[in-house]
């Protein structure tokens, strides 16, 4: 889960940005002020065909860390609930 | 009659699928998903509002402030992290249960297609068979929820009456064409959405897949 979802979030967000530069943007403008505000957050981070590979770095490893955590999350949720069925099983058994 | 509704009539093996333990399952991993995904939501909008707090102070909330139109009560401040927490957890608790009951439905019995082996491993409970994911039946349930979640966010901005006012919610038109902050701007939007989930879907079920099967070859 940790690779397929920083492998999507990374495409995310390369497209995020690249939608934004593909458009037709009267001179003088900025090009996607809202969410150039990310590089508040990710350092390097920018509007620019550059940015978007940093952008897709970002996007990677957010996506592989959360999928990781969410994983382990998930994996571990279930260890305990079966863990105490098992244990209640084994009580009403006796 | 659909895949699920047959798995409710008759409560017997299908296609070698114990009916009554996979719609146990079911609801047990719908409920499971649900808290995992509620607790994650809820601390990464505490973090996220403590982050904010700390790097700008008094003038935090620009952006992160806009969350209080759909969670009442929520403020960037100390007291407000713990309302956006109970909020997100409610909030992602509920789409991802209800995400997990819909690819169920959709999946029913197929699930025995997608296992990777069908010999039982010698503990099932500590080393369980492996599951691939369905690509079709993940983007149609995540897909559903997603277009139908902007649907309602947007059709919310309607009905308080700001529509006019929501210039950050019309930035989806950016990503989504036609999209506007209006009742059949929503219903396009939806509909576009479920598409783009949909197929982020069978990315994600085919890399996921993908790994999986070479790691366990």
């Amino acid at each position: 889960m940790t690779v397929a979802a920083g492998v999507l979030c990374s495409i995310l967000l390369f497209l995020a940005t690249a939608v934004l530069l593909l458009q037709n943007v009267p001179e003088g403008y900025p090009v996607g002020p809202h969410l150039a505000t990310l590089g508040d957050y990710l350092p390097g981070y920018e509007v620019t065909w550059r940015g978007s590979l940093y952008g897709a770095l970002y996007g990677f490893l957010i996506g592989a860390i959360g999928g990781f955590v969410t994983a382990v999350y998930w994996n571990l949720t279930h260890y305990i609930a079966l863990g105490v069925m098992l244990i209640s099983s084994a009580e009403l058994a006796d | 009659m659909g895949n699920y509704q047959k798995m409710q009539a008759a409560n017997q093996s299908i296609h070698g699928v114990n009916l009554k333990l996979l719609n146990a399952a079911i609801r047990f991993n719908a409920l499971m998903l649900g808290f995992t995904a509620g607790t994650l939501a809820a601390v990464v909008i505490y973090f996220a509002t403590h982050i904010s707090l700390a790097k700008w102070g008094d003038y935090s909330g620009n952006y992160l402030g806009l969350l209080a139109i759909f969670f009442p009560g929520y403020s960037v401040s100390e007291s407000g992290a713990w309302v956006g927490a109970f909020w997100a957890f409610v909030y992602a608790g509920t789409f991802s249960a209800l995400s997990y009951r819909l690819y169920g439905r959709v999946l029913g019995t197929r699930i025995a297609d997608i296992l990777l082996s069908t010999v039982p491993t010698e503990n099932p409970v500590l080393k369980p068979s492996v599951l691939r994911l369905h690509g079709v039946s993940l983007g149609a349930a995540i897909g559903v929820m997603a277009g139908l979640s902007l649907f309602f966010s947007t059709s919310w901005l309607v009905v308080r009456g700001t529509a006019d006012e929501s210039v950050h919610a019309a930035l989806f038109s950016n990503y989504i064409p036609g999209y506007s902050v209006s009742i059949p701007g929503a219903l396009l939007g939806a509909v576009e959405l479920f598409l783009m989930v949909f197929v982020a879907c069978l990315l994600l079920a085919s890399v996921y897949n993908k790994i999986v099967e070479v790691r366990h070859q």
